[in-house]
C-alpha cells in the first residue's frame, strides 16, 4: 500500500501552527488532569500499603471496629501483654512494644490561632523500634512539651512552612509544645501526626489509660499467639488486629473514594475524546479537497485515513510527553490534605502508563472517525468541496 | 517473525501460569500450613459424654488453677468466637440465652449473645486444646473437631485460672451434645 510520507503528516501539523497548538494544549490538559487522578489514586493505596509492617500487630479495645481514636485500653495493657506473648520481637533486653495515645485534635499555632484538624500520638520510645520505617530528618527526639512533627503534618494541619520549623510553637489540648524536629516514614500515613512524650500527652489530657498498644512479633510469634491471648484474657476487653489488616480495612474504605476518582478520570478521558473529535472533524473538514487531490493523483483512501491518524496521533503523544514531564516535575510529590491525614500524589510508573495511554487513545480514537469520514466521502465532491 | 509472535506467546502463557501458580500457592497457606503437621482430632472426641459436668459460671466460681475440670457450655460468646488457625474457642455458660433462643429474635449471628452482653464476662470460659508440651494445636478447632458456633460442648481438662478471675480450659477430650435429643446429663 502506498502511504503518503511521514513528513507530509509532519508538515501539516506545521502548516496550521495554531490549530496544532490549541489541540496540544488541550490534549496535554487532559492528559495531566488523567495523571494528577490516577496519581492521586496511587498515593493514596500507597500509604495505606507501605504503613502496614506484616509482623506488628495492634492490641486495641474490642468492639472498637477500626477506630483506634476511640479505644481506650488500661496502661498496664503493654506491660502484660509483652510479657505474656512468648515470641514478641526483643533487641537487648527490650521488648517491641509501644503502648500509644492517639487522637485526633485541633492543633493552633498560638491559642488564638485558627485551629487544623490533626492527628497526635502520644508514644515512647518504644515506638521507634514498632515503627521502625520511621527516620528523624531534622531536630530531635521530643523532650517534655515538645513535639515532633511527620514532614506531612503542616500539609494536615493546614498551616505554613514557616509555621512549622523546628522551634515554632503549636498549641493543643489546652497546652504550649515545641516543635522539636521532623520525622519521615517511607511514605506511611504516620508522616501526617503529631508525635510527643505518651506521658505529656497524658498529662495535658488527664487520661491515664493508652489507645493501643503496637507489638512487633519475632520470627517465633505469630498474629494468632497474639489473638489468643486477647480471646482468653476476658477481663482486659482487647481485641488484635495485624497491622497489615488494619490497613487493608482502611482500603476498603476508601474503595468508594477510589471508585470515585476512577470514574472523574474516565469522565475527563471522555471529555478529552470529544474534544480531540471536534477539533479532529475541524481539521479534516478544512482539507477536504486536498484529500480529495491526493486520491486523484493515486494515493489510496487508506493512505489518507492513515496519514490523518498518523498526525492526531503525533499530537497525542507529544501531549501525553509533555503532560508526563509536567506530572513528574512538578505533580509528583505534592501533598493532599485527607480525612485520614496526609499523602503524596504518586506519578509512577503505573499513573504514566494510564496517562500515556489515554493520550493515544485520544489521538487514534479523535482522529479515526474524521478519517472515516474522508474515506466515505466522493473524489468528485471533495474537489468540489470549498 | 511468526517464531518470534509463538516466543513471545509462549513466555507471557508461562509468566500467566506462574502468576497463576503462586496465587493458588498462597490461598492454599491459609488453610494448609505444610510445615505444621497434620493432627489427627479424631483422638480430641470423646465417643461419650463425661459424668458430671459442671456449667462455665460454676466452674469460674469454684475451680482452681491446674485442678481437672469436666465443663459444659455453647460455643460463642463473640462475634468470632475461634481462634483462627488454633484448636481454641470460648464458650458461654448454657443457662444463656443466645439471640436464637428468643423467639422473633432475628440476630444474624446469635452466638455473640448479644441479648446478654452484661452477664458474659463471668459466663464465659476460653477452651483450648494443647499437646503433650502444653502448646497450642495449630489447626483450627472447625476443621479438626468438625464445630460450629453454638453447638453444646462437653470438654475435659485442666483449668488454668489468672487472678482476674478467667477461666481457660487446657482441653484433652470434647464431647458434642446432640441438643435434638433430650439430655439425661446434669447440667
Amino acid at each position: 500500500m502506498a502511504l503518503l510520507p511521514w513528513e507530509y503528516g509532519i508538515r501539516n501539523l506545521l502548516r496550521r501552527p495554531l490549530r496544532s497548538g490549541l489541540t496540544l494544549l488541550g490534549l496535554t490538559t487532559v492528559v495531566l488532569l488523567v495523571l494528577v487522578v490516577v496519581g492521586f489514586i496511587r498515593g493514596l493505596e500507597r500509604a495505606l500499603a507501605v504503613s502496614g509492617n506484616p509482623q506488628t500487630v495492634i492490641v486495641f479495645s474490642l468492639g472498637m471496629g477500626e477506630n483506634l481514636e476511640y479505644s481506650s485500653v488500661p496502661m498496664r495493657t503493654s506491660d502484660l501483654v509483652a510479657a505474656s506473648i512468648v515470641g514478641v520481637q526483643e533487641q537487648y533486653g527490650k521488648k517491641f512494644a509501644s503502648p500509644e495515645l492517639y487522637l485526633g485534635t485541633q492543633i493552633r499555632t498560638s491559642r488564638e490561632g485558627a485551629p487544623g484538624m490533626g492527628l497526635v500520638r502520644g508514644v515512647t520510645p518504644s515506638a521507634l523500634l514498632v515503627h521502625s520505617q520511621i527516620e528523624i530528618i531534622e531536630g530531635d527526639w521530643p523532650q517534655s512539651n515538645e513535639v515532633i512533627i511527620g514532614r506531612l503534618a503542616t500539609t494536615k494541619l493546614g498551616m505554613s512552612q514557616q509555621q512549622t520549623r523546628i522551634g515554632q510553637p503549636l498549641w493543643l489540648e489546652g497546652r504550649e509544645w515545641r516543635i522539636s524536629g521532623v520525622f519521615s516514614a517511607a511514605g506511611a500515613v504516620f508522616e501526617s501526626e503529631v508525635w510527643c512524650r505518651l506521658d505529656d500527652l497524658q498529662q495535658a489530657m488527664k487520661r491515664q489509660d493508652l489507645s493501643l498498644v503496637a507489638l512487633t512479633l519475632g520470627p517465633d510469634a505469630e498474629f494468632q499467639d497474639v489473638n489468643q491471648f486477647c480471646k482468653e484474657r476476658l477481663d482486659l476487653e482487647l481485641q488484635a488486629v495485624s497491622q497489615v489488616d488494619y490497613f487493608e480495612t482502611l482500603q476498603k474504605d476508601y474503595k468508594p473514594v477510589r471508585l470515585l476518582a476512577w470514574l472523574v478520570a474516565f469522565l475527563i478521558f471522555a471529555a478529552g475524546v470529544f474534544a480531540g473529535l471536534n477539533t479532529m472533524y475541524g481539521a479534516v473538514v478544512g482539507r477536504v479537497r486536498e484529500l480529495a487531490t491526493l486520491q486523484t493523483i493515486g494515493f489510496p483512501r487508506r493512505a489518507a485515513v492513515a496519514s490523518i491518524v498518523q498526525e492526531g496521533t503525533i499530537l497525542a503523544v507529544t501531549a501525553s510527553l509533555i503532560a508526563s514531564a509536567i506530572a513528574l516535575f512538578i505533580v509528583n510529590g505534592s501533598a493532599v490534605r485527607f480525612t485520614m491525614g496526609a499523602f503524596e500524589l504518586r506519578v509512577d510508573s503505573v499513573s504514566l502508563l494510564y496517562g500515556c495511554g489515554t493520550g493515544l487513545a485520544l489521538g487514534i480514537l479523535g482522529s479515526l472517525p474524521p478519517a472515516v469520514r474522508v474515506l466515505r466521502l466522493p473524489v468528485v465532491d471533495g474537489l468540489k468541496a470549498v | 517473525m511468526k517464531t518470534q509472535v509463538t516466543l513471545a506467546a509462549t513466555l507471557a502463557g508461562l509468566l500467566l501460569a506462574a502468576g497463576c501458580s503462586q496465587e493458588s500457592s498462597t490461598a492454599t497457606s491459609l488453610t494448609t500450613d505444610p510445615a505444621v503437621p497434620v493432627i489427627d482430632g479424631s483422638k480430641y472426641l470423646l465417643s461419650e459424654e463425661p459424668a458430671d459436668a459442671t456449667t462455665v459460671i460454676e466452674a469460674r466460681e469454684k475451680s482452681e488453677d491446674g485442678a481437672d475440670v469436666v465443663l459444659v457450655g455453647r460455643i460463642g460468646g463473640s462475634v468470632n468466637p475461634w481462634v483462627e488457625g488454633r484448636a481454641a474457642f470460648s464458650i458461654v455458660d448454657p443457662t444463656l440465652k443466645a439471640c436464637s433462643d428468643i423467639p422473633g429474635d432475628e440476630c444474624k449471628k446469635p452466638w455473640d449473645y448479644c441479648c446478654e452482653t452484661h452477664k458474659l464476662p463471668t459466663s464465659t470460659a476460653f477452651v483450648k486444646f494443647v499437646d503433650e508440651d502444653g502448646r497450642p494445636l495449630q489447626t483450627d478447632a472447625r476443621e479438626l473437631l468438625s464445630l460450629k458456633e453454638l453447638q453444646t460442648v462437653v470438654v475435659r481438662g485442666k483449668a488454668k485460672r489468672d487472678e482476674a478471675g478467667n477461666l481457660t480450659v487446657l482441653a484433652s477430650g470434647l464431647f458434642v451434645r446432640d441438643t435434638s435429643k433430650p439430655s439425661t446429663s446434669q447440667q
